[in-house]
């Protein structure tokens, strides 16, 4: 290997612990039957950390909504993670080792459900990693320290507004469904009233016999 | 890497802005390290993603397609494994589309707020495949580049990172923002819904005795016409 000067090992060393800790953005899939996506780890030790929620159809009771299930497995096969039949939450782990993840989401039931989901894989640059390389200033650890910090608010911003536009769908169609439903109980009630009295006219009129009553 | 080929319709939408055009470039010329996200896609069938981008937010996505075992991410890919993409706003206008390609990219400027839509399709293979390609989209304070904005300025590596520190500060204070007037907006819904369900209760009352008033009157006028009262 070329002998490279001091100042351009160090902006390469920068460059490769600072963009370690990488960003994603909240995306959503529809899940029918399985999605899964994944995601490479490149340290053993990162914490990988994330939400989804799962954005609600037209649902009518609540009871009838399962959840998914989200399952983690690691490159060697093994499942890290697991979460069942949950409508949103939050799950954080340290990946026991580096490499490709696979995050499962599972639908139990045939309805597509859309899952908005947010994946975060962070690193900080231990004393080893310091020891190793002494062009490393411990500075770029608290840095790499406040940001992991930042990106764990963003990550629960993210959750909060996938939260609340599941929570404003949800308001809007149960506004919509009082609507429906009280115009309707309105309608079936003036037609019941009417049915009887025709019922008791006719009970009264002439080609029946009144002295039946 | 492969060659990418960028003869597809994604370099129309670069040319009007030269800063778009630098980042697409600088996305591309500079290493980064896999940030992409990887997908599964069996030939024949639809993938999409969306993702919510606020109005003037700018967008960048890359997407190449990749081996199907994630384990030897090196192997042969067959000429034959393409995909499709094509990325719709909110209002349904198409802002990229490229058909049967092994890569490509993207970048846009969000003119409306809302859901964009990125759907992938596969041709369909005999025997079907299953492919996996990696997407890489970036939106916001994500997508702005920052090794260009450090070679361009010639700031420090501290400095830049202190930057997107800061970046990312200004985007939690504009979100929480959006997320309190949302909040608002929906409370504001709330209490018209609550206060509309009252009135709604008033009315069934009225209805009630109304139409049972109605029906007292009718019989009683009937039976007196009928002479039985």
């Amino acid at each position: 290997m070329a002998r490279w000067r001091p100042a351009a090992l160090l902006v390469v060393a920068l460059a490769a612990v600072l963009s370690a800790a990488r960003r994603a953005d909240a995306l959503s899939v529809t899940v029918t039957d399985t999605e899964c996506i994944h995601e490479f780890v490149p340290y053993e030790g990162d914490t990988v950390s994330g939400n989804f929620v799962v954005v609600d159809h037209d649902i009518f009771w609540s009871s009838d909504h399962p959840g998914i299930d989200l399952t983690v497995t690691s490159p060697g096969g093994n499942t890290v993670h697991t979460l069942k039949g949950k409508s949103g939450d939050k799950f954080e782990f340290k990946a026991p080792r580096g490499g490709m993840y696979k995050f499962c989401f599972h639908n139990p039931y045939g309805a597509p459900e859309t899952v908005s989901f947010y994946i975060h894989v962070g690193h900080i640059p231990n004393e080893h990693n310091l020891a190793k390389d002494e062009h490393l200033d411990p500075i770029n650890v608290k840095i790499a320290e406040l940001k992991e910090a930042l990106e764990s608010v963003t990550s629960e911003q993210k959750y909060l507004k996938a939260r609340e536009a599941r929570h404003r769908h949800t308001n809007e169609s149960t506004r919509k469904r009082v609507m429906f439903y009280t115009m309707a109980e309105y309608i079936a009630f003036m037609a019941a009233s009417a049915l009887q009295v025709l019922y008791i006219r006719r009970l009264f009129s002439k080609n029946v016999g009144y002295n039946r009553v | 890497m492969a060659a990418r080929r960028l003869g597809s319709p994604a370099s129309r939408w670069l040319r009007p802005s030269a800063l778009l055009f630098l980042v697409a470039s600088a996305l591309l010329s500079a290493p980064l390290p896999a940030r992409a996200l990887r997908f599964d896609l069996e030939s024949g069938h639809t993938k999409c993603v969306s993702d919510e981008i606020k109005v003037n937010a700018m967008a960048v996505g890359k997407y190449h397609i990749v081996g199907p075992d994630p384990n030897f991410p090196d192997a042969q890919l067959p000429e034959s494994h393409r995909i499709s993409l094509r990325v719709t706003s909110p209002y349904g206008n198409s802002m990229h589309y490229a058909e049967n390609v092994q890569s490509g990219h993207f970048a846009f400027t969000a003119a409306e707020a809302g859901d964009y839509l990125a759907c992938f399709w596969a041709p369909d293979h005999k025997p079907p495949v299953t492919m996996g390609f990696e997407f890489d989209w970036r939106s916001g304070v994500s997508a702005k580049d920052y090794p260009s904005v450090a070679k361009k300025g010639k700031v420090d590596m501290m400095e830049l990172e202190l930057k997107k520190l800061e970046e990312t500060i200004r985007n939690i204070h504009e979100e929480m923002f959006y997320l309190r007037e949302r909040e608002e907006e929906m409370q504001d819904l709330n209490r018209r819904t609550n206060s509309r369900m009252a009135w709604l209760g008033f009315l069934s009352l009225g209805i009630c005795l109304s139409v049972a008033g109605l029906q007292l009157w009718h019989l009683k006028t009937f039976f007196e016409r009928k002479k039985l009262l």
